[in-house]
């Protein structure tokens, strides 16, 4: 399972639900006075941009990925801003040449001689951060559902999609428990559907990344979210362990305060280009 | 010496023959192949990493670079030479790329930049063959780093595999060399290097991973996967070779990626 090769004759897709209600006006517990919204914004902007990047040959970005990015507050749906507003899911080749604008943002690397230099990068925007309404995540998992069915019922033995969730966790419609299930019991032929949470919260608790227990989580919301979280494939338990994180075969895709961007770097699209060493 | 060469090549599904990364090099000039009568033969295969850009150029460069250093395959000294050479040209061929691109009107995107300044990436293996003279006997001498392989056959049995002998060392993650070039001491520590003798008969294949790992795989099984191989081209064959790789990918005996494949024969001369 989880081991059929990506490519574009076998895409798969991801879902990115982003969490937009009023909730997320209040700052992050870690760092340095971020909002919640301005936090999931920039992670899943990075999130896309690394996914392009990762997919990008000298004729375009190859479309290993089609990508759906659904927005839950005061109402639920597309949140892709600029050209692509509108759309439920897009090839990443049209996500790449269609941000809703680029940002210049500066970058520390190192300078050659030991220390680091800030340059400018081109940072592109395909969200902006959004604060109204309630949180409605039931039925934000429950739109995923649609999107991952079509998805399924075109491509049935594809990797299996992968939802990405970023939260603060305080769902408004109920238990999403459920929800969460009934997307992750959806098949392809290679395995479940994968659902990872990325949880951002005012607690001022130390960040965790791919825990596999939900005793040490500091929050009712945390553990919530833990528990409908995929446990990572041996494949991703891997590189997350190469990554520098502590995993078992209990490890769950959740992050709490944490960067969830390395996702990114659990799906295989062919040899990487990692430096020797 | 008289050799048999063969080149075998195809695209992973859903590319074009455009943005094919494997790269090959067979004699003085890189492209031969069939009957060669010479005192000495060289030929590379490299296979450019998919998540790095212009990765195909770069195997381009490996191959001519090891296919044309002295001595690339007999020793560390020259492995290094030949990668120096190929990483000091590859500025001009970034330059001529970028030049090409500008003229076409079609200026860099935001998402290429990264994976330029990152540098391309690529595995390589290169052997020479030697023909018998006088007391000696007829040699090889291989190089390589990363999971592009060398397989000799003789009388139906393998008798070397370099630098991968187990199908399970193959991963997403081999060693590569990077066109912004890798310290010395790195290059040193994933440098493989071998030598050996060679009789008329006998049979060297040169495969990129994806073939590799079959071949290894199916010896392990105890098939003998140098029989369909050398039949390709032949009026045994069943099928072309990109008919013949597909199959095995539609059994997921193989993965889906480019495949390249030379094959020499040592011709007997009776």
């Amino acid at each position: 399972m989880y081991s059929t090769e990506i490519s574009r004759s076998s895409p798969t897709c991801f879902v990115f639900l982003i969490d937009q209600s009023a909730s997320m006006v209040d700052n992050i517990g870690s760092g340095e006075g971020q909002r919640k919204c301005d936090v999931v914004a920039d992670a899943l902007n990075r999130l896309l941009s690394e996914l392009c990047i990762k997919c990008a040959k000298e004729e375009g970005v190859r479309n290993y990925f089609h990508v759906a990015v659904i927005g839950y507050g005061a109402t639920v749906g597309p949140a892709i801003i600029g050209p692509l507003t509108g759309r439920d899911i897009v090839a990443l080749s049209e996500i790449a040449s269609s941000p809703a604008r680029l940002e210049a943002r500066l970058r520390k690397v190192p300078d050659g001689a030991g220390g680091l230099v800030d340059v400018e990068v081109k940072f592109p925007i395909w969200v902006d951060p959004l604060a109204n309404g309630g949180t409605p995540m039931s039925q934000a998992l429950t739109r995923a559902q649609t999107v991952v069915s079509a998805w399924l019922t075109e491509h049935p033995t594809c990797f299996p999609p992968v939802v990405l969730n970023l939260t603060d966790g305080e769902s408004t419609d109920g238990d999403p428990t459920a929800a969460a299930a009934a997307l992750c019991r959806m098949a392809s032929t290679d395995g479940d559907t994968l659902l990872f949470n990325l949880h951002v919260s005012s607690d001022a608790s130390a960040a965790v990344s791919f825990p596999d227990e939900a005793d040490a989580l500091p929050s009712q919301y945390a553990k919530l979210l833990f528990g409908m979280s995929s446990p990572l494939p041996e494949r991703m338990r891997t590189y997350a362990q190469q990554q520098g994180h502590k995993v078992s075969d209990r490890t769950r895709g959740f992050v709490f305060n944490s960067d969830l961007t390395s996702v990114v770097q659990f799906l295989d699209i062919g040899t990487r280009a990692s430096d020797l060493r | 010496m008289q050799v048999h060469v063969s080149t075998f090549w195809t695209p992973k599904r859903g590319s074009t023959q455009q943005e094919f990364e494997d790269a090959i090099w067979v004699g003085p000039d890189g492209s031969s192949d069939g009957e060669i009568q010479l005192e000495t033969l060289t030929v590379a295969i490299a296979d450019g990493a998919s998540e790095s850009m212009l990765a195909g150029r770069w195997a381009r460069s490996l191959v001519a670079s090891f296919g044309t250093t002295p001595d690339a395959s007999a020793g560390t000294d020259g492995f290094l030479a030949a990668y120096q050479t190929a990483v000091m040209g590859w500025d001009q061929q970034l330059s001529f790329y970028l030049a090409d691109r500008a003229a076409r009107g079609s200026p860099l995107h935001w998402y290429e930049e990264p994976g330029l300044g990152r540098g391309a990436s690529a595995t390589v293996a290169t052997m020479q063959l030697r023909g018998a003279e006088q007391d000696i006997g007829a040699r090889w001498t291989a190089s390589g780093l990363g999971d592009s392989c060398i397989f000799q056959v003789r009388d139906e049995a393998i008798v070397l595999s370099f630098p991968i002998a187990d199908a399970s060392e193959f991963s997403y993650q081999p060693p590569l060399l990077c066109s912004r070039g890798i310290d010395q001491e790195v290059v040193r520590t994933h440098l493989c290097l071998c030598g050996g003798e060679w009789v008329a008969g006998d049979t060297f294949y040169l495969a990129t991973d994806a073939l590799a790992a079959w071949f290894l795989t199916s010896v392990a099984d105890g098939r003998r996967p140098w029989e369909p191989l050398r039949d390709l081209d032949t009026v045994d064959a069943d099928s072309d070779f990109p008919d013949w790789v597909n199959e095995r990918r539609d059994n997921h005996e193989m993965s889906d990626d480019d495949t390249t494949l030379i094959r020499i024969d040592a011709i007997r001369e009776d």
